[in-house]
């Protein structure tokens, strides 16, 4: 525990160890690798399936945001996926609004609900802190269950159109195209989620994470840093939401349950936390994963992905992105020291 | 600083000549001139294959479907319009997102022409919206709500077995005519619950009958001592709970522990043979309720019911028979419009009367694509009367189709 504390305290921010930060092209290589496989995904992948996996993966992130760059674990992040998806659906199908505007209105209605949760949910840490916003969550879901005359209660919000002026019969026709007239609002939220991690205030962040009490004798108001990434991380999850329903064609009771919240948590973890890139592998992973089971005629898919979480927990730490990255720095340090000998 | 743009935009330039490069690579889908398209016809069963759903459905599902087909081939031989058909699957697990991807995935890739079952009312309302955008058919059997064939119908889908109106029609009037006028109502607080409520509570005042109390529980709900004391409390003839799967099997234990059962009838709103079996006759004493339709009605159900056993060692839900009749069906509309275009076969379904092994004075009704049809109203036997390990239903009255279904609703406008 004290080894890993020390580590943290060497390394600046733990998206950029020592690694890329020696070493920036390498940098420009994954970020140009990794917009190479967004871009070409729906040609390997059937496209509502790596949309599915597009919005799952800024769903992670927006997680992450808080759990791996706070230390925060949020255990209802699945009301601000579901409130933006209600929310996009409604003004989507009454206001009849281009779908990147509702979307963005389903953002904004996240942002809004996230600022008494996180008011609240603040003042506390560790498990008390997951419980309030599990308690929110759960309000949330009970909420959009009853007022069924807005939400469709059970049978959920049904018929969300896909609007987008001229491109409207485009989008329609091809799962295809609506993939890439959609992807924009992801990358936004990620190219988001990089500029805050990025940025002064993603390093105050990762010293309230290490040392709340240093950061406050810093100077630093650490209460109101928490709700400022909390409603951030509320506007990513908002965003990944809103895409999510526009693309199913519906916003159901589903979105909101807590198993959401808990499926969002499983998929950073796996994919790594404190990383940005650990969500996106994570969401590609289960998301596959739940996909393929489904149509594989096996009839335990909980099973298979319990499993996968336990072994991923149980041996690798750091997660998929995480112990790869890890691994990969260590073998790079390894050859140089070689070098350095000779 | 001038190193990190020219990567930057050689990064960019490198994928975004990917993805042109790609676009050029790709092909419209394809068109099809002959009569059957893509030269089979493709059967889609999507439904619950290891959740709550999996036993009154699930896997065996698919059984039945592969029974239609094979009957379908033996009926027509030489001239058959469908020569290859395919019969695929997936597992929604009753989420609605996944039905939806699926759903997509089935017409889109596995070139299906019609999706069946699909149980769970949001995931089958997800279904059918996919099913109006890629105009291809729809039946759904597994879900109860009144929506596929109300403000949410669509020319493609059609709802074949049983709808929350009917099970209330059915045992809810039934009782009251055979004496149990006053009733008290306890039913989760969703959708379902409420609606199988309103349902209930209509069908028995229409009767003559009463609706003392109506008690909501939250859902789901494992203690229900305090509903069922405050249930028992107006001296009620009969206790009717629209609880479903894992909380009707709470809720019917705790009503034989509490002392009600000995003075209250027990009605139940939608429970499924394979509840029965799985909780044993002794925990019901005499309940009754609707079934769309029982395996040892009579010889033409057993028949069939037989042949069921020898391939799944269980009898039929009337989930599995009511698959099978949609399949069956869906084959003989393509056999007569010759062709499996959507619309020609949705032309031949429209208005059809039928009377097979499951619909008995079957309509499939052109305004609203409900397939309506005799219902039953049936009653849990008792140990003694159970004469093989499967026969635990005794039916108690056959109520007809007009009856036991809502007209046409006005909000449907296909």
């Amino acid at each position: 525990m004290s080894q890993q504390l020390v580590s943290k305290v060497d390394v600046e921010l733990p998206s950029e160890p020592s690694l890329t930060a020696r070493r920036p092209f390498l940098r420009w290589v994954g970020l140009a690798v990794g917009l190479l496989v967004v871009l070409a995904l729906p040609w390997y992948i059937y496209p509502p399936v790596a949309m599915d996996i597009a919005a799952w993966a800024l769903f992670a992130i927006s997680v992450d945001l808080l759990l791996g760059y706070t230390g925060l674990l949020s255990f209802g992040h699945a009301a601000f996926w579901g409130t933006s998806a209600y929310t996009t659906g409604l003004i989507a199908t009454h206001v009849g609004l281009p779908f990147p505007v509702a979307v963005l209105g389903g953002a904004i209605a996240a942002m809004l609900l996230a600022l008494p949760t996180g008011y609240l949910a603040v003042r506390r840490t560790g498990i008390y802190f997951a419980m309030v916003t599990l308690a929110f969550a759960q309000m949330v879901y009970f909420i959009a269950n009853q007022w069924r005359d807005v939400t469709g209660g059970e049978n959920g919000l049904q018929g969300i159109p896909k609007n987008l002026g001229g491109m409207t019969d485009l989008i329609n026709s091809d799962a295809f195209y609506f993939y890439y007239a959609a992807i924009p609002i992801i990358l936004l939220g990620v190219l988001l989620a990089w500029r805050i991690v990025n940025s002064p205030f993603g390093r105050v962040l990762v010293a309230i994470r290490d040392n709340p009490a240093r950061a406050r004798a810093l100077g630093y108001d650490v209460e109101r840093y928490k709700i400022m990434v909390f409603v951030l991380s509320a506007g990513l999850a908002g965003l990944a939401g809103g895409v999510f329903s526009v693309s199913h064609g519906f916003a159901s009771l589903q979105e909101l349950v807590w198993t959401t919240s808990g499926k969002v948590v499983l998929v950073t973890v796996l994919g790594g936390i404190g990383t940005l890139w650990g969500g996106p592998v994570g969401a590609a992973l289960v998301v596959l994963l739940e996909d393929r089971l489904a149509s594989s005629g096996f009839n335990g898919i909980g099973i298979i992905t319990g499993a996968i979480f336990v072994v991923i927990v149980l041996a690798f730490r750091h997660g998929i992105w995480g112990t790869a990255r890890n691994g990969l720095g260590a073998w790079l340090r390894s050859r140089r020291r070689t070098r350095e000998d000779v | 600083m001038q190193r990190k743009k020219t990567l930057a935009l050689m990064a960019t330039a490198v994928s975004g000549s990917l993805v042109l490069a790609a676009c050029g690579g790709g092909g419209g889908p394809a068109s099809s001139g002959g009569k059957i398209s893509d030269g089979k016809v493709v059967l889609g069963l999507l439904n619950d294959q290891s959740g709550v759903y999996k036993d009154l459905s699930g896997p065996n599902s698919k059984v039945a479907i592969e029974m239609a087909v094979a009957d379908y081939k033996a009926k027509y031989g030489d001239k058959a319009v469908a020569k290859d058909i395919e019969v695929v699957q997936a597992d929604h697990q009753n989420k609605p997102d996944i039905a939806n991807t699926k759903a997509q995935e089935m017409y889109d890739r596995d070139k299906a022409d019609i999706i069946l079952d699909v149980p769970t009312s949001s995931a089958a309302l997800a279904v059918a919206t996919q099913a109006k955008a890629k105009k291809k058919l729809f039946i759904d059997i597994g879900a109860g709500t009144t929506a596929l064939t109300g403000a949410q119908c669509n020319k493609y889908t059609f709802h074949w077995a049983y709808d929350t109106y009917m099970l209330a029609s059915g045992n809810g009037a039934a009782t009251v005519e055979s004496g149990g006028k006053n009733w008290s109502i306890v039913y989760p607080d969703y959708a379902f619950g409420q609606d199988m409520t309103k349902s209930y509570s209509a069908a028995v005042e229409r009767a003559g009958g009463k609706v003392q109390q109506k008690i909501a529980t939250p859902f789901p709900n494992d203690n229900y001592a305090t509903f069922i004391t405050k249930a028992a409390a107006s001296k009620p003839d009969v206790i009717g709970i629209m609880a479903a799967g894992g909380d009707l099997v709470n809720f019917i234990k705790q009503f034989n522990q509490s002392g009600v059962a000995s003075t209250t009838k027990l009605a139940v709103g939608l429970m499924f043979i394979t509840d029965v079996h799985s909780l044993g006759v002794d925990q019901f004493k005499g309940t009754t309720f609707t079934d769309a339709w029982y395996w040892n009605f009579d010889a033409q159900n057993r028949a069939w019911a037989d042949k069921f056993m020898a391939k799944t060692k269980v009898r039929p839900s009337f989930a599995h028979a009511g698959n099978y009749s949609a399949a069956m069906n869906y084959l003989e509309a393509v056999q007569a419009a010759g062709t499996d275009k959507s619309d020609d076969v949705v032309k031949q379904l429209e208005g059809k009367k039928i009377n097979d092994m499951f619909l008995r004075n079957g309509e499939v009704r052109a305004a609203d694509h409900n397939v309506v049809h005799d219902v039953y109203q049936v009653k849990v036997k008792s140990k003694d009367q159970v004469k093989e390990e499967w026969d635990l239903e005794q039916v108690v009255k056959t109520i007809p189709a007009n009856e036991a279904y809502a007209p046409a609703s006005p909000d449907c406008k296909m």
